[in-house]
């Protein structure tokens, strides 16, 4: 057990010692495990179901499936990219839940 | 002193060669140049057909989930099985350690399935594989020459022809396509997954997956950094007609995570340990597989090198088109001029692989310049991509900024592009930028798209460009 928790601590002392701007706590890749979108350089964590894994993901694009930004900081859908909207309801149920699901639009674009 | 002397015992160890035969097979020596020389100093000779137990996993149209075993050693189960003699066939073979049952073969004939007929082997030498390194690399002469066993049966059997057999080999696999190819000649097509490095690069052709072992050999090369001190697992010598270098062929994107993020992976914890182990070397299969199912998604910019094609020098296509890497590589098999040809092209971090790269050109307007970034998304009729980073740094209105970007779909026909630039800090003055021009190419069909714009935009807004 102390061997494994040894080699843990020097992993993680390697990983952080490491000079590329890749992070363990911050500033993560997509596809790497997150439990709050700060922590991704994506600004996403996102996961499908309340199961699973959360991750960094990509920002949605036009025309996606998105979410408001939430105070829970883990999405089922992320939030738009920059300039874009993401014209979901606002509900109770779905701002405790995080479920208010929308399309990423163009505010500049007249619907 | 020591390291001398053991140098010179080896060589001369080596001198004087061993050998063994199997009646089926042939004869094994360990001679030169398979052993005793610089890049294979470790003498061995390879384990009999018995110990290796080489298998051939049938996959089928019409058994797409579970395999038929075949073997060449009793024929009637070929006559039994779904084998049907006038479609091609397809061997896929696995690497150091790996087996042939294991989810990433099977799933590349399922794949195959879905776009043609064809007979799916999967060659299983899990037993030959899973032993010290230097054995293994010489039981892949036996696996190599238990194929070409198989297939003179087939021509024997059927008047099967060696131009349909296609031989898909990942890693050690690949280069059981040199045995093949000397014991067979004509065979249509080898496909090199990330060959080998260890005990392979720098050898001479007869010990190697070599371009004349077939008559089209195309390489997909994923880990070709040095194996000392680099640990890269893949040959960097091109040594097919075609030579893909997805990434530049020594770092694949999507392999540097973090250790727990990386086996906690989303398709289970063996895909992700695997990872771990061999991220780069097994992207090799899975871009493979991925092209498949996505034919343009995959094209190779022949170029002098990564760097140049980093720049886009190398873009766009020529006007004959470019090689597809992967399963469409073929196609190009009666356009192929040069001696060696490298070819680049950038793939995704996760699957889907497939991109298509564009080269964009904006020409700013305003009034002021302001540092910050430039993004762009493309709309077309192919649908909409997301936002892309052509230029970071200080914008000047007047001036025109270009770079190439490799894009998650085929946009196919542009229709229109959406500009956005954004300000790292805060500016009081509440500047304002707009695109006057934006250019851009396809790669593929090198069509060129113009679109204009008259407004200007606070950052953080999206400005419509329409064609013009």
């Amino acid at each position: 057990m102390e061997r494994v928790l040894i080699l843990l601590l020097l992993s993680l002392a390697l990983a952080e010692a490491s000079p590329s701007q890749k992070g363990l706590i911050v500033n993560l890749d997509n596809g790497e495990l997150c439990l709050n979108s700060f922590q991704c350089k994506s600004g996403c964590c996102n996961r499908r179901t309340g199961l699973s894994l959360a991750r960094c993901t990509q920002k949605a694009a036009e025309n996606q499936e998105c979410s408001h930004k939430h105070i829970y900081g883990v999405y089922y859908r992320c939030p738009c990219e920059s300039g874009l909207t993401c014209d979901a309801d606002w509900t109770i149920v779905g701002g405790i839940t995080n479920s208010d699901f929308g399309i990423c639009q163009d505010p500049t674009q007249s619907h | 002193m020591f390291v001398f002397w053991s140098i010179a015992l080896l060589l001369i160890d080596a001198a004087k060669g061993a050998e063994v035969c199997y009646d089926r097979l042939g004869c094994f020596t360990d001679d030169i140049p398979w052993s005793g020389t610089a890049e294979r100093p470790i003498k061995r000779l390879p384990w009999s057909p018995e110990k290796i137990n080489t298998r051939f996993l049938l996959y089928t149209k019409n058994n797409p989930n579970n395999f038929q075993e075949i073997t060449a050693i009793k024929p009637e189960t070929i006559d039994y099985s779904n084998f049907n003699a006038s479609k091609m066939t397809r061997f896929i073979t696995h690497g150091f350690v790996d087996q042939g049952e294991e989810n990433w073969l099977s799933d590349m004939c399922k794949r195959m399935f879905e776009v043609e007929d064809v007979n799916c082997i999967c060659i299983d030498w899990s037993k030959g594989s899973r032993c010290p390194y230097t054995i293994a690399a010489n039981n892949i002469r036996v696996v190599g020459a238990e194929v070409a066993y198989f297939i003179k049966t087939l021509q024997a059997k059927y008047g099967y022809s060696p131009s349909m057999i296609h031989f898909i080999g990942h890693s050690l696999g690949a280069h059981a396509a040199a045995e093949m190819g000397t014991q067979v000649p004509g065979i249509g097509r080898i496909t090199g997954l990330d060959p080998a490095q260890p005990y392979f690069q720098g050898t001479p052709p007869i010990v190697r997956l070599d371009k004349n072992d077939a008559d089209f050999v195309d390489v997909i090369h994923t880990d070709s950094a040095p194996t000392i001190p680099n640990l890269g697992f893949g040959m960097s010598q091109a040594v097919g007609h075609l030579d893909f270098y997805p990434n530049g062929g020594e770092y694949m994107p999507g392999c540097k995570k973090n250790i727990i993020s990386q086996i906690v992976d989303i398709d289970g914890i063996w895909e992700g340990t695997r990872d771990f182990v061999a991220c780069n070397h097994l992207r090799s299969y899975k871009y493979y597989s991925d092209s498949i199912l996505y034919p343009d998604g995959f094209l190779g910019y022949a170029c002098a090198g990564y760097n140049l094609f980093e720049t886009g020098t190398c873009f766009p296509c020529p006007q004959g088109g470019c090689p597809k890497m992967g399963h469409y590589a073929d196609e190009f098999k009666n356009k192929i001029t040069s001696e060696f040809q490298k070819l680049y092209l950038n793939t995704g971090d996760a699957k889907i692989f497939a991109r298509w790269r564009y080269k964009i050109s904006i020409t700013l307007s305003g009034k002021s310049s302001v540092r910050g970034y430039i993004h762009i998304a493309l709309y077309g009729t192919g649908g909409n991509t997301r936002q892309y980073q052509i230029f970071k740094g200080k914008l000047n209105p007047g001036e025109t900024y270009s770079n190439l970007i490799d894009v998650e779909l085929n946009v196919g026909t542009l229709t229109k592009v959406k500009f956005l630039w954004n300000n790292n800090i805060i500016n009081p003055t509440l500047p304002r930028l707009g695109a006057e021009k934006i250019t851009v190419q396809d790669g593929e069909h090198r069509n060129v798209f113009n679109f204009c714009g008259s407004e200007t935009v606070r950052e953080d807004v999206l400005q419509t460009l329409e064609p013009c």
